[in-house]
Order: C-alpha cells, then sequence, then structure tokens
C-alpha cells in the first residue's frame, strides 16, 4: 500500500508540471479560441456574440481563398515535390551512387539549419534588381534591364517561394529517408543483385515496400507543416503585393494583430486547425485504399 | 544494363550538384557582398569586393542593436531547452515504466499536440499573457517554447525510454533506491545519446523560431535574432551592406553549429520518423 502510495507521488512529480504547463499554453487557449470565435471582440471591451458570421464572412472573401489556393500550392509543392525528391536524393546517396556524398548530404541539408527570416530576406535580395539571379541572367540574356516580374502576376507570384520552399526543406525529408534506408540489411540488396535484380527492380520490390510506414509519417509532416507556412513569406513578401502571396497564416496574423479583429483572426485559426485535420484524415483514407490495393 | 546504370550516374550528379550550388552560391554572395558598401552592392552585383569594408559589421551590430537580440536569442535557445528536455525526459520516464492507465491518456494528448500549431492558439495565448501580466517579458517567450517543444520531443524521449531494460530499474528498486532517485542516477545517464539529440533539435528550433517572439513581444530589449533582422527587411535600412552583414551574423552561428553536430542533428531529425 505504502509502495503503492510512493509509485503514484512519484509519477505526478514526474508528469505533472510539464503537463500542467502544456495545458495551460496549449489546450486551454485553443478552446478559448473556439469561444472567441464566435464574438467579434477586438481586443478590449466586452464579448459581443456574433454566432458563425466570422466563418461565414471569411467564406465570402477571395482574399482568404486566394490563400487557401496558395497554403494548396504549398501542399502540392511538398507532398509532390519534397517527398519524392527527398526520397530520390536519399536513395542516390544510400547506394552509394556518386562519390563524396557526405559532401552533398551536408549541402542538402545545409538550409534546414538556417532561420528562415534569414532565407527569406536573402531569396529576396537574390531575386531584386541589384540581386545574383537578376544579374546573372542579366549576363546570360545579353539584357542589361531584365528585372523579375513574376511576383506582380497576381496567379504567379507565389512561385519563387515555393521555389525556395522546396530548396530549404527538401534535406529533411532525405536525412530521414536516409537514416531509414540505413536500416535495411545489405544481405538482401546483396542477394537480389546476385539473383540480376536490374537496379529499379530493388527500388521497387525491396526499397519501396520497406518505406511505405516512414513516407506516409513524413507526408503526414509535410502537410500540417505546410499548413503553418508564416515565417519564409512574412519576412520574404509579407503576404504582397496586393495579396498575391498570401497564405491563410498571413491572413490570420494580419487581421488578428494589425486590424484587431480577434474574433475573426481566431476563426480563421480554427479552419487551420480544421483543413490539417481534415487533410490527414483525406491521406489515411487514401493511403488504406492504396493498401488494399497492394494486397 | 550498364547503360543505365551511366543514365543513374549522370542523373544522380546532376542534381547532387545542382542542389550544392544553390546552397554555396547564395550563402558565398552573400557573405562577399557584406564587405561592399551599399553603392558597390548596387553598381556591381555580381563583383567581388575590392577590400574587407567592415563598416557594414560595425554599424550594423550598433544599429540593428544586434548584440541584445544576440543575447537574447542565446537565452531563448538555452533555457528552454534545458527545461524542456528535462521535462520531456521525466515524462517520458513517467509514460514508459509506471504503467498506469492515465500514462496512455496523457501520451495520447501530447501527440495530438503535434498537430496544434502555434498559430492556432497564437491570439488566445497573447490575451491570456496580457491577462496575467508576463506578455513583454523573457518569461512569456520561455513558457510557450517549452510547451511547443514537448509533444515531439515527449515522443522521443518515451519510445527510447520504453527500450532500457526493466531489469535496470528494477534492480534498483530492491535496493531500496526510490523512482526520483532511479530517474536522476539511471535514466538519465542511460538516455545520453538520446538527450544529446533532443537538446541539438530543440536549440535549433528555438534559435530558428519568429512567430512567437514578434507576437508576445514589442520590446526590443527581449526580442530575438530572427525578428531583430526581420526588421533590416522593412522600412528601417535601405542600405543592402547593412542588411548583408545582418544576415551573415545570423546565419554564421547556425552553420558553425551545424558543422559541430552535423551527425546529432540528423539523428533528431530522423529519429521521429524511425520504422521500429
Amino acid at each position: 500500500m505504502n509502495q503503492k502510495k510512493t509509485k503514484i507521488i512519484s509519477y505526478w512529480i514526474l508528469a505533472g508540471p510539464p503537463l500542467i504547463l502544456f495545458l495551460s499554453v496549449i489546450l486551454f487557449p485553443i478552446l478559448f479560441s473556439l469561444i472567441i470565435s464566435l464574438s467579434n471582440w477586438s481586443g478590449s471591451g466586452s464579448l459581443q456574440w456574433v454566432g458563425l458570421k466570422n466563418y461565414i464572412e471569411i467564406i465570402h472573401d477571395r482574399i482568404f481563398f486566394h490563400g487557401l489556393r496558395n497554403n494548396l500550392l504549398i501542399v502540392a509543392i511538398s507532398v509532390l515535390g519534397q517527398i519524392p525528391l527527398g526520397f530520390v536524393l536519399a536513395y542516390i546517396l544510400y547506394r552509394k551512387i556518386v562519390q563524396r556524398e557526405k559532401f552533398f548530404e551536408t549541402m542538402i541539408f545545409l538550409p534546414i539549419t538556417i532561420s528562415p527570416v534569414v532565407i527569406a530576406i536573402l531569396w529576396n535580395q537574390i531575386f531584386s534588381t541589384s540581386g545574383l539571379y537578376t544579374s546573372i541572367i542579366r549576363k546570360i540574356s545579353n539584357n542589361p534591364r531584365y528585372v523579375v516580374s513574376i511576383f506582380e502576376n497576381q496567379s504567379l507570384a507565389i512561385i519563387p517561394i515555393l521555389f525556395v520552399i522546396l530548396w530549404m526543406y527538401t534535406g529533411m525529408y532525405m536525412v530521414m529517408y536516409l537514416a531509414n534506408l540505413q536500416k535495411i540489411s545489405p544481405s538482401i540488396l546483396e542477394a537480389a543483385e546476385i539473383d540480376g535484380a536490374s537496379e529499379s527492380q530493388i527500388l521497387l520490390h525491396i526499397i519501396f515496400p520497406f518505406m511505405q510506414g516512414v513516407i506516409m509519417t513524413t507526408t503526414i509532416f509535410a502537410i500540417t507543416g505546410s499548413l503553418k507556412s508564416f515565417d519564409l513569406i512574412y519576412a520574404m513578401t509579407g503576404g504582397g503585393p496586393a495579396h498575391f502571396t498570401e497564405v491563410i497564416a498571413i491572413y490570420m496574423y494580419t487581421n488578428t494583430f494589425k486590424y484587431y479583429k480577434y474574433g475573426f483572426g481566431s476563426a480563421v485559426s480554427i479552419i487551420i486547425v480544421l483543413l490539417s485535420v481534415g487533410l490527414i484524415f483525406l491521406l489515411q483514407i487514401l493511403s488504406r485504399r492504396l493498401d488494399r490495393k497492394y494486397s | 544494363m550498364l547503360q543505365s546504370k551511366n543514365l543513374w550516374k549522370i542523373f544522380s550528379y546532376f542534381v547532387m550538384i545542382l542542389f550544392s550550388i544553390l546552397t554555396i552560391g547564395p550563402l558565398l554572395w552573400l557573405l562577399y557582398s557584406s564587405f561592399k558598401p551599399h553603392a558597390a552592392i548596387v553598381r556591381s552585383p555580381l563583383a567581388f569586393p575590392s577590400g574587407f569594408y567592415v563598416e557594414n559589421y560595425i554599424r550594423s551590430w550598433r544599429l540593428g542593436k544586434l548584440g541584445i537580440y544576440f543575447l537574447n536569442s542565446i537565452i531563448y535557445a538555452t533555457v528552454p531547452t534545458i527545461i524542456t528536455v528535462f521535462f520531456a525526459m521525466s515524462s517520458g520516464y513517467a509514460f514508459s515504466k509506471f504503467h498506469f492507465r492515465s500514462s496512455h491518456v496523457l501520451y495520447g494528448i501530447y501527440l495530438t499536440g503535434l498537430l496544434v500549431t502555434v498559430h492556432s492558439v497564437i491570439v488566445p495565448l497573447f490575451i491570456l499573457e496580457t491577462r496575467i501580466g508576463i506578455d513583454n517579458t523573457r518569461l512569456g517567450v520561455i513558457i510557450p517554447y517549452i510547451a511547443f517543444a514537448l509533444p515531439f520531443q515527449i515522443f522521443l524521449s518515451t519510445s527510447y525510454i520504453k527500450g532500457i531494460p526493466d531489469s535496470l530499474e528494477e534492480a534498483a528498486l530492491i535496493d531500496g533506491a526510490s523512482y526520483l532517485a532511479i530517474f536522476m542516477k539511471i535514466i538519465i545517464p542511460v538516455a545520453t545519446p538520446i538527450i544529446a539529440t533532443m537538446t541539438i533539435f530543440t536549440f535549433l528550433s528555438n534559435w530558428n523560431e519568429f512567430i512567437l517572439v514578434l507576437t508576445l513581444t514589442s520590446r526590443v530589449a527581449i526580442r530575438s535574432l530572427p525578428v531583430g533582422i526581420n526588421s533590416f527587411a522593412g522600412g528601417m535600412s535601405r542600405d543592402y551592406g547593412l542588411q548583408f552583414a545582418a544576415l551573415v551574423v545570423g546565419t554564421a552561428p547556425m552553420i558553425v553549429f551545424y558543422l559541430f553536430f552535423h551527425e546529432q542533428l540528423a539523428k533528431g531529425f530522423s529519429a521521429g520518423v524511425s520504422k521500429e
């Protein structure tokens, strides 16, 4: 009895303090966020209930939908760009197809360690009129007046940002895949090679099935990460010009902290959470379908 | 057969070299441009500097108050990291070795927390901090840093501690050691590898964090380096030389950090998705 009591007390000494901190910073604010999203609170004064008015206003806002579209493009470049590319890069390093693989691994992973804000300002400079990219294109094309004008196009302005995102985060997936590939027993691959299996057969029949679970997990990471994208775009364009590069997180931030529409901003936050839960749910249904097809 | 192998090789070198150029090129350009005065950068962006113009560094450090930001970044990267790792270890021990029914529930709550983004709680968090009066203080930054790092770190620590054999703990219990003594004297020393990984990983993400500091603070004296550097992007400075120097100050520590802890950092990124 006494023994059991000390066990319980020890348990709560170990797990209690972090739990209190976690619940008060995350769980409590989320519930609070739900409540504010049903009001038109402006940060001071009393709450005034407006029901679903904020949500209705959001789904009638064209800026929100442009932001959503940009977000979905970021999801697409992450899931269809970073993940396959990261896999291919990891595979090349794993199979030692190139020499100096440590050097290449370092170069691809390095951008991850740099602050997104620094990356954003740096690439902004590269694309600017006196930037690295602009100058090189001017030299190559022999056109001293060349400028990057893509940011002025409403539907294309997001492309340079997608490029930076692809460059910046692919290394993260590469490292995850590489670590897991290294767990495959080399004897299986040797046996397959002796049996005369080609590179693509090894990839398709041995490596791919082994990595399926990992690919699934990284895809979930990619989706939640994409919906969160804020830092890079905030520092690179701030969502501008004229909301062309806006994403939902920036839309939320501007409405809340610039226009003091706390209720409206909270509603946008809730939508971000619902979207990421929904996308992950969709992904799980898709992968279950895929599993059934395989077996 | 030979042909397809060669094609693979050519393709592989092509992507690897392309990525390397994309990483080295911008960083190299940034570094040497930071030693050129503004006018020289605008006039000939590609040219190497004619001398070592260190004025950019001196002025951006002073004008941009980078010293204060740097100090704050060090505080925000170290203090919450130490607490996070300690909390994650204690929770991990509780969840993996005590076998209580509540441990599954609590562990589940943390795992769901992985899905919660900073953005979805930032508004109420900001209000909450204003009410308690810890907005615009270092404490108000440190607490959320710990809370947001916990889910992933607990995920790592729990799965690691699960792998530590129960016999170690049982022997100590028979010898009359308390649970807390076991935690400090057995679990922590045995878990050193994962502690190293967790520390480096958390340190890096705290160092680069941006939105929490941006929204929860407005006083220069408690803001961090990314927020400080961001002010160079806006109206504060149209001087590219100053901006580049500030960017180098923001980048260099992490590149040095990366070169030192490269292996552990890669482990941290891969640990979370490992297939058992």
